[in-house]
């Protein structure tokens, strides 16, 4: 990011290529819409690109990109509603061949995803820092702009009631 | 603890999906980033453009109600220049004591005296034309007048109607008698004067004896007491 700021563009290149996926999932897990999510992400990738000039290297640059992306999903829950993406239109990977089991697979991916959208959406923005974005308990902390106590006793909360719902596979 | 992951969870959430942004959504971002490199440290977006609609729209409105208020304020002012042209003979009427409504009353007693004396004139003589009326423009009488001017000859019997009417239309000598009211003594005496001089002696002699009545004190010099009376 200090190499984009100095006017390389090639350093935004690969540190876009480096984040994008996964701050994509992040932010469609996020917010249902795809359209919307895809709207939200262009922007928090935009003041990236504005903010340059001010950043600092503090911090992790992951960690300063999703405290980016927190603080537009926490604008867009203000906006209006907030939901995970709808798993309905996901296919499996068919990895057996057998279709009972293939629909078993199925339907148990289907419970995970609705125990992820029933997490309270501090919780389950802990967990998607967490497992997506690889943010540590303090990262995490840092931005959702809370303590460490708070962020580790979301992210606790939010893992045990997705094991819950695993173990009933 | 929590900061290492389940690996059983890790890989249920894997399975939900690889979801990744569109191509395009990739170049128009990269694009976007590009382009801000190559203007150094200018913003990409400029923050300021949608206040700078404020400000120029601001500005405008202010404009606007600056002159609204200008020209309110001078259309509100009155003419300097119109101040002392109009009501400088009622002043002077004021000054002397003599009202308005008095003058009215006056008016039509003269009016109804004259109307006997002058009936066997002709009608053309005692017609007043408009511009004899002119000078004589009391807003009061603007209706009746209205009514009587675009007539040049009315029926007698209209023409005694008027004469009774507020504005002494029907007097002998129009010019004086509307003008008696606003005019100085001094100019009063010269426009006496000047009727006696016409041999309009009648008329000189009305009109001096309504001067001694409303200027009962008013000390007459000789050589101008020569002029308005008659000579015996």
């Amino acid at each position: 990011m200090l190499a984009y700021r100095g006017g390389d563009a090639g350093a935004f290149d690969r540190l876009y290529a480096r984040h994008r996926a996964r701050l994509f999932r992040f932010v469609l897990r996020s917010i249902k819409v795809r359209a919307a999510a895809e709207e939200l992400y262009q922007e928090i990738w935009m003041r990236v690109i504005e903010a340059r000039g001010s950043y600092k290297p503090t911090a992790r640059f992951t960690t300063w990109l999703y405290t980016i992306a927190h603080n537009r999903v926490v604008d867009h829950w203000r906006r209006g509603g907030l939901s995970l993406v709808s798993l309905d239109d996901h296919e499996v990977p068919a990895s057996s061949p057998d279709p009972a089991q293939h629909a078993e697979a199925r339907e148990a991916l289907a419970r995970f995803a609705a125990a992820l959208e029933r997490l309270p959406p501090a919780q389950r923005e802990a967990f998607l820092l967490h497992e997506e974005a690889g943010l540590t308990v303090s990262e995490i902390a840092a931005a959702t702009a809370s303590n460490e106590e708070a962020a580790k006793s979301r992210l606790r909360y939010a893992m045990a009631k997705l094991k819950a719902a695993l173990d009933d596979d | 603890m929590t900061d290492e992951r389940d690996p059983k969870l890790s890989r249920r959430y894997r399975e939900l999906g690889a979801e990744e942004p569109s191509r395009e959504l990739d170049q128009g971002i990269l694009a976007a980033a590009h382009r801000a490199a190559d203007k150094a440290h200018a913003p990409l977006v400029t923050p300021a453009g949608r206040h700078r609609w404020y400000f120029a729209f601001g500005a405008a409105a202010i404009l606007v109600l600056a002159v609204a208020v200008t020209v309110q304020v001078e259309r509100q002012q009155p003419d300097p220049e119109a101040i002392p042209a109009s009501p400088a003979p009622v002043r002077s009427d004021r000054e002397e004591g003599f009202s308005y409504q008095q003058e009215q009353q006056e008016d039509r007693k003269r009016a109804e005296v004259r109307k006997q004396l002058e009936r066997p004139k002709a009608l053309s003589e005692v017609a007043p034309t408009p511009a004899q009326e002119a000078p004589r423009a009391p807003s009061r009488d603007a209706a009746n007048r209205v009514e009587v001017e675009p007539k040049p000859a009315p029926a007698p019997e209209k023409r005694e109607q008027s004469a009774a009417a507020p504005a002494p239309q029907a007097a002998p000598s129009p010019e004086v008698m509307a003008s008696a009211a606003r005019l100085s003594p001094e100019r009063l005496l010269e426009r006496i004067a000047e009727l006696r001089k016409e041999g309009r002696h009648d008329e000189a002699d009305k009109a001096l004896a309504e001067f001694r009545q409303r200027y009962p004190d008013y000390r007459i010099s000789d050589e101008m007491l020569q002029k308005v009376e008659r000579r015996k």
